[in-house]
């Protein structure tokens, strides 16, 4: 979300809504009661207002005219479509960023990749977090800026998906392996391989997301 | 504290709402732009610990007709001078990209950075821009994997960077991309050369974007309570305006702008364009001067709290006297005014009437009763939140003695079964708020002379009678001898402030030194024969309350005028919204060097996002002029500047280099609608 001219207490009420949804903090398809909100953010009601319409712009909140505002909820046809968008969204980005990826992006990817080999597989936050950054990195190593702006979309519902699928999963050393053969593609500006890997990345991710929506539906 | 003056509506007013935070006061002004009618005032106690208190209730306390009418809030605040005097701002890892540590070390700088996370690495360019040495990321990557967590912020100053900041713009990106931590780069805070000012800005300003942040937000919802709608901006060190985004974003630009606020107060209720602005708050006396309608502005970059910057402020002299200054005698008998600040005896007696029937029966005691400590009372002002901050069990046990309400010291050390104040080991408790000393203070004197009265004058003048009583003074004498010492005070350091030449003025007047001599024949008329004397040129426009008072005799010693425009009082509230909305935008031009470095082949324009090449130099400003009055224009329109207007200013660096700056400058766009 690019919101350099938003008032700084919006921001800030946007950042923790959004925090408070992806963690799941407030359930999906939950209602949201913008008074208490506000008063559990311990924030104004305007800049809280001002930062729900700003979520539904990230689809992370639903507004309908007759019910009022909703926590976006999780079903299997959305995270299909939303797997379809990101499958040949983040293959074609892995391949741009092979090709396009100067030392400094090497530079932070590397960076990340070590600090996650680092991290103890309990701390899943981190990782989660970690990953997140890896994925944003391959972004910024792409350099198109409308992919940047459509990827961050995605990527902001995907870490709800994320944290739902958290307790059930072991895919993370995976990722993490996963990630360093992408690593070691870019670096050889691999394109084709780095595409394959990052697709099979994705699908992995949406495969053990979708095994466990259907087993809680 | 509320004080309704003029309610009376016309149909096409335009209220602003001023607020000042000073150390002592917070002080609310709400005005009718257009006409300058200043309508209703305000004024509360600051909470050092928490600014937006004070300001929460002057925005609830001030007399408000109709909130929704109101088109402007504007705030001056020491939260940044406040904040890093006491240590308050966040951990900041400084990062310097191309700085010499044997240098640094050589010239002692390492202190001066304002944070103790500062780190060395290869990169860096020169006088021409060209890279010195390649940006070692791999090491910065390395040290920002260990300290991130250990730090709220990071601060990036590389060497050179001005002329071509391409090593910060790269860590930007970089640094974005491991962590979630703000990260401020120093050439867009400074573009002068100065590599330790401009890291040292970089740091300070890291240190403060939470801490502004707290207090916008705070602000902010303080003014939704109030059902205000307008925009919100936040007065800089200069006297200009800035929007509370621009101040989020660059809060180091606030240090001094309280009292830059006042001396713009006080030129807008004076109208005169010349004049020495002399602000009396509780704490200090703040001076400032105008000339041609604006603040003076400080050459060097503002200094706060012995760490020097790149931040263009006001150029302003404080010293530490002010109406809550304790009056005492010191051990040799010499009556002293400051530097403490106390709560005055009146004020507390007034909060706590127990403390007027205790100076009533001391004053009836004998004298080896009633010993000058028995004036100085500390007070709770604060319950701690939790007995656990409290770290020995004496502090513990002076809470719970002090919750039953104020005591004089003598009685605390009795009931605590101690000898000496230093004892108590309260210093921790003072530091915090969370007590608080009161005493005898000038203000008890206006009180008594009932030349200011707000609270308890009764006990004002049983405390007075008590001290002199001690003191074996007469009290008339005492009183003169306060006033006179504190025209001395002013008086001296208006000399030292104008002239920038210092005279100490321990030593006692009879000794050999001429300019102690003329300084005091000046003043008191000494010598028989030789007159002497100061005259300022230009009148003193007073601000603050106790101004009338206190600065009439300081007006007659150097032979001017002393203007007390109306709504002095608050004058610092009214400077808060008088400034013009200011944003500045500077474009360095410099040679391109040839490859071996002998020639100038050409000239580059730097931005701080870009490069362009031209090869004549009269192109290169061309370009310059044109894009920094675009920039400027831009920004200040953003900024909620009304229909501004572009002044551009050349300056050369020397080594064929040029700095183009343009101001764009405009009054506050009221209601924030373009």
């Amino acid at each position: 979300m690019i919101m350099k001219w938003v008032q700084v207490d919006t921001q800030r009420a946007y950042e923790q809504i959004r925090e408070k949804i992806i963690t799941l903090q407030l359930v999906p398809g939950a209602m949201i009661n913008e008074q208490q909100l506000a008063e559990a953010i311990d924030m104004g009601a305007s800049p809280v207002r001002e930062a729900l319409k700003l979520l539904a712009h990230d689809d992370l909140v639903s507004i309908t005219s007759r019910h009022g505002l909703y926590v976006a909820d999780i079903n299997i046809p959305d995270l299909e479509q939303l797997s379809e968008m990101r499958l040949s969204l983040e293959s074609l980005c892995a391949r741009l960023a092979a090709q396009r990826a100067d030392a400094d992006d090497v530079a932070v990817l590397d960076a990340l990749r070590q600090e996650q080999a680092a991290v103890s597989p309990e701390d899943s936050r981190r990782l989660l977090d970690l990953d997140h950054k890896f994925h944003q990195a391959l972004v910024a190593a792409a350099k198109n800026k409308y992919m940047a702006r459509t990827l961050e979309h995605f990527f902001g519902l995907s870490k709800r998906l994320w944290y739902m699928a958290l307790p059930y999963l072991d895919f993370l050393p995976r990722a993490v392996a996963e990630h360093i053969d992408l690593v070691t593609a870019i670096k050889k500006k691999d394109a084709a391989g780095a595409e394959q890997i990052m697709h099979g990345h994705v699908k992995g991710f949406y495969d053990s997301v979708r095994k466990v929506l259907e087993t809680q539906v | 504290m509320k004080r309704k003056l003029d309610t009376s509506n016309n149909s096409h007013t335009a209220l602003v709402l001023g607020i000042d935070t000073g150390g002592t006061y917070t002080d609310g002004m709400l005005m009718e732009y257009h006409s300058r009618r200043v309508l209703a005032t305000h004024k509360s106690i600051t909470t050092k610990r928490d600014l937006s208190i004070g300001i929460e209730s002057v925005i609830e306390g001030i007399h408000i007709e109709n909130p929704a009418a109101i088109e402007m809030v504007s705030i001056s605040t020491t939260l940044a001078t406040n904040a890093i005097a006491e240590g308050k701002g966040k951990r900041v890892a400084l990062l310097l990209i191309g700085y010499d540590p044997d240098l640094i070390s050589s010239f002692k700088m390492e202190s001066s950075f304002a944070t103790p996370h500062y780190y060395y690495f290869a990169g860096g360019h020169d006088l021409y821009g060209r890279e010195k040495q390649p940006l070692d990321l791999q090491a910065i990557l390395a040290q920002v994997n260990t300290i991130k967590h250990a730090v709220d912020a990071i601060a990036v100053s590389s060497y050179f960077s001005p002329l071509n900041p391409e090593h910060e713009n790269r860590l930007y990106k970089v640094l974005a991309g491991v962590c979630d931590l703000p990260v401020v780069l120093g050439h867009q805070l400074s573009t002068k050369l100065g590599s330790v000012e401009r890291a040292t800005t970089a740091a300070l300003n890291a240190s403060l974007l939470a801490v502004l942040q707290d207090f916008v937000i705070a602000v902010r919802r303080a003014m939704e309570g109030r059902r205000i709608d307008a925009p919100l901006m936040v007065v800089r060190g200069d006297g200009t305006l800035m929007s509370d985004e621009f101040a989020t974003q660059t809060p180091v630009e606030t240090i001094h702008s309280g009292p830059a606020a006042s001396a713009i107060g006080g030129r807008f209720l004076s109208r005169l364009d010349d004049a020495l602005v002399v602000d009396i708050g509780g704490t200090t006396t703040d001076f400032a001067l105008i000339q041609d309608g604006q603040v003076a502005v400080s050459e060097e970059g503002a200094t706060v709290d012995g760490y020097k910057t790149a931040v263009k402020a006001a150029n302003l002299f404080s010293i530490a006297l002010g109406g809550d200054s304790q009056i005492s005698i010191d051990h040799e008998g010499r009556l002293t005014i400051g530097p403490e600040r106390v709560v005055p005896l009146a004020y507390l007696a007034h909060q706590y009437p127990q403390v007027r029937d205790r100076l009533k029966t001391l004053s009836k005691r004998s004298r080896s009763h009633a010993t000058p400590d028995r004036l100085e009372y500390w007070f709770v002002l604060r319950e701690p939140r939790d007995y656990s901050l409290l770290e020995t069990n004496r502090e513990k046990a002076l809470i719970d003695l002090l919750s039953v309400g104020p005591r004089p010291v003598p009685e605390i050390l009795k009931t605590l079964d101690l000898l000496h104040v230093a004892q108590i080991g309260a210093e921790n408790l003072l530091r915090r708020e969370i007590i608080g000393k009161a005493g005898l203070t000038p203000t008890d004197l206006m009180h008594i002379e009932e030349r200011y009265v707000s609270w308890d004058a009764e006990a004002a003048s049983l405390a007075f009678d008590i001290f002199c009583r001690f003191q074996f003074k007469e009290q008339t004498e005492l009183r003169r001898q306060v006033w006179s010492r504190i025209t001395e005070a002013i008086v001296h350091a208006i000399i030292t402030f104008l002239s920038g030449k210092t005279l100490p003025l321990s030593a006692s007047p009879a000794d050999n030194n001429i300019g102690r001599w003329f300084f005091y024949n000046s003043l008191y008329a000494i010598h028989p024969q030789l007159e002497t004397r100061f005259r300022l040129r230009q009148p003193i426009i007073g601000i603050g309350a106790p101004a009338g008072i206190i600065l009439k005799d300081v007006a007659a010693k150097l032979h001017t005028d002393l203007i007390l425009p109306e709504h002095h009082q608050v004058a610092n509230a009214v400077g808060a919204v008088a400034g013009s909305v200011m944003v500045s935008e500077e474009i360095l031009v410099y040679p391109r060097m040839s490859a071996e470095g002998l020639e100038a082949i050409g000239y580059y324009v730097q931005t701080s996002d870009g490069r362009l090449t031209f090869e004549a130099i009269d192109d290169a400003l061309d370009h310059a002029r044109t894009l920094s009055n675009e920039r400027a224009l831009g920004a200040a329109l953003r900024s909620g500047a009304d229909n501004p207007q572009v002044v551009i200013e050349e300056q050369s660096d020397g080594l064929d280099t040029y700095r183009v700056q343009a101001r764009a400058m405009g009054n506050p766009r009221l209601g924030g609608k373009e």
